[in-house]
């Protein structure tokens, strides 16, 4: 092996791409500074129990695994959200927080658009809920992407409450559910309707859950959905987006985002709106967000929260775009 | 501008048809030219020739905004990307074919020669069976004959290779044919030029499914 050589899907970042990084990342911790937020530095290591479950955000097989001295199964942080509201729910003993963070997570099943070693800045809101929370953190992540230097960007919000009310009375089992989640995702409608005819949905939901991949585009969307399910989850949830968006308009941000409700994010994770930062040239998300109450209980202590975490080396990216566009 | 990724050869060609009826003047794909990059008159698209399992590949990266692709590469490809449409055309089946009747050993796994390995890897797994997975890059057909494999694993149009060689189909699997497909953040970035340009195909294709 040659000493020089460094494994797939890391790589060094040298003094000049280095330089943009950090003039990209002070001006986020200034913003995230100015809104409130307080740094904290996570640890590197943990406990794969900690990440593992049947019902964990993380999969087993994404984890980079070692064994610790006293035979414990450990690995390198796969995910920052998980570590921040172990700290928010085990450490800090305050009914709220607004942490943020510069770190690196490590995803060992990465392959094609991304890397093992991703650099991520990201906040997280502890103990805020309702539809001012969220337009709060989806107002701050459009603010992020503008302080970063980005021009041409969207974020596109989703609710996966909307999913599951329909799903609730398809009569779907959970891996028939699963099964059609990932077509959905994908924008697969013949696949979609393979997966509902084959395992057998009611005629109502099945009609919804066809429509899913068409049902994104500006607030009108919501509108459409409206007609399309009786489900209370699915229509509060559209309800709740409609409050995001009115509050998102009152800030004079309805222009930077748009609405995805095909967006069918892990439900293990997310718990109610989710949304994606999209930038001209990147072929990847920049930002990626939700509400996700219910994983610090996992922790011991129940706590609303929201957050997202921005991928630098990808806004990096979309920034050279732009200049290489300008040119 | 959107960018297209397309393979070159037959299913450009029908590609093609399908947008000039879209009204985009697709005109300068029908021309013979070694290039591989092609820009419309009015500049409003640009098309990459690629090789078609390459097609996923450029539109997961975001250098294309759309593609067009058959079903069999995108099962294999697994890339991370939106497949907007079904466009009809290029339809096969993806097929286990082996001899009628012969009944391979049943004390070792059964052995697949096919092109498409991850297809065919998580197709016997999710039966719970095991199979020895050959990887094969053209004349699947020969491996049965000279014993290399026990059956083979891929697409099937009109069957005439199989039955030549004494082959005949034993399952078929997947429906394949042409599927449009779409990078995840073009889809929404450019929604303005893609969405109505969607809608447009999606009506000339119910068109031509009344005729």
């Amino acid at each position: 092996m040659d000493r020089f050589r460094l494994p797939a899907g890391v790589r060094d970042i040298l003094p000049d791409e280095c330089a943009r990084f950090d003039a990209v990342q002070a001006r986020l911790r200034e913003r995230f500074v100015a809104a409130g937020f307080r740094f904290v530095r996570p640890a590197g290591l943990e406990y794969f129990d900690t990440f593992a479950g049947a019902d964990s955000p993380v999969a087993p097989s994404a984890m980079f695994k070692m064994t610790d001295r006293d035979g414990n199964l450990i690995v390198l942080r796969p995910d920052m959200t998980l570590a921040c509201a172990r700290i928010a729910a085990s450490k800090l003993g305050a009914e709220s927080a607004k942490l943020c963070y510069f770190s690196d997570v490590y995803d060992f099943s990465a392959a094609g658009n991304s890397d093992r070693e991703i650099a991520q800045a990201g906040v997280e809101v502890f103990g805020e809920a309702g539809a001012e929370a969220d337009a709060a953190v989806i107002g701050f992540a459009v603010d992020c992407l503008e302080a970063a230097g980005l021009s041409a960007f969207i974020v596109d919000i989703g609710h996966v409450g909307f999913y599951k009310g329909i799903l609730e009375e398809s009569g779907l089992s959970p891996a028939a559910a699963e099964e059609v989640r990932a077509c959905i995702n994908a924008k697969d409608a013949v696949g979609t309707e393979l997966a509902l005819r084959k395992n057998g949905a009611s005629q109502r939901a099945q009609r919804a859950l066809l429509a899913l991949p068409s049902l994104f585009g500006d607030a009108q969307v919501l509108s459409e959905a409206e007609k399309l399910t009786d489900s209370p989850a699915a229509l509060a949830s559209l309800l709740h987006l409609k409050q995001v968006y009115a509050l998102l308009s009152k800030a004079g941000k309805e222009k930077r985002v748009s609405f995805d409700l095909g967006t069918v994010k892990s439900l293990a994770y997310y718990s109610g709106a989710v949304f994606t930062g999209l930038a001209e040239g990147v072929g990847a998300p920049v930002l990626s967000g939700g509400r996700y109450d219910g994983l610090c209980a996992r922790f011991g202590k129940d706590l609303p929260a929201a957050g997202f975490a921005i991928g630098m080396q990808r806004v990096l990216r979309a920034l050279e775009r732009d200049k290489e566009v300008r040119q | 501008m959107i960018r297209v990724a397309l393979a070159k050869g037959r299913l450009a060609s029908s590609c093609a048809d399908l947008f000039i009826r879209c009204g985009i003047r697709a005109d300068i794909l029908k021309e013979e030219t070694r290039k591989l990059v092609l820009e419309t008159s009015d500049g409003a698209f640009k098309f990459f020739f690629v090789k078609p399992s390459d097609v996923p590949t450029y539109v997961e990266y975001g250098i294309a905004d759309i593609g067009v692709v058959g079903k069999d590469t995108l099962l294999e490809a697994g890339a991370d990307l939106y497949e907007l449409l079904d466009l009809g055309f290029e339809r096969c089946k993806l097929c286990v074919a082996g001899f009628a009747g012969v009944r391979p050993d049943p004390a070792r796994p059964l052995r697949v020669a096919t092109k498409y390995v991850h297809t065919a890897r998580r197709l016997y797994a999710s039966r719970g069976e095991d199979a020895e997975i050959i990887k094969l890059n053209g004349s699947i057909e020969l491996a049965p004959l000279t014993g290399l494999s026990d059956v083979i694993f891929d697409i099937v149009q009109s069957g005439g290779t199989l039955r030549a060689n004494g082959l005949s189909v034993l399952e078929e699997v997947f429906d394949i044919s042409a599927r449009l497909i779409a990078n995840k953040v073009s889809l929404k970035t450019k929604a303005a030029q893609i969405l109505p340009l969607l809608a447009k195909m999606r009506g000339e294709l119910a068109a031509k499914d009344e005729v």
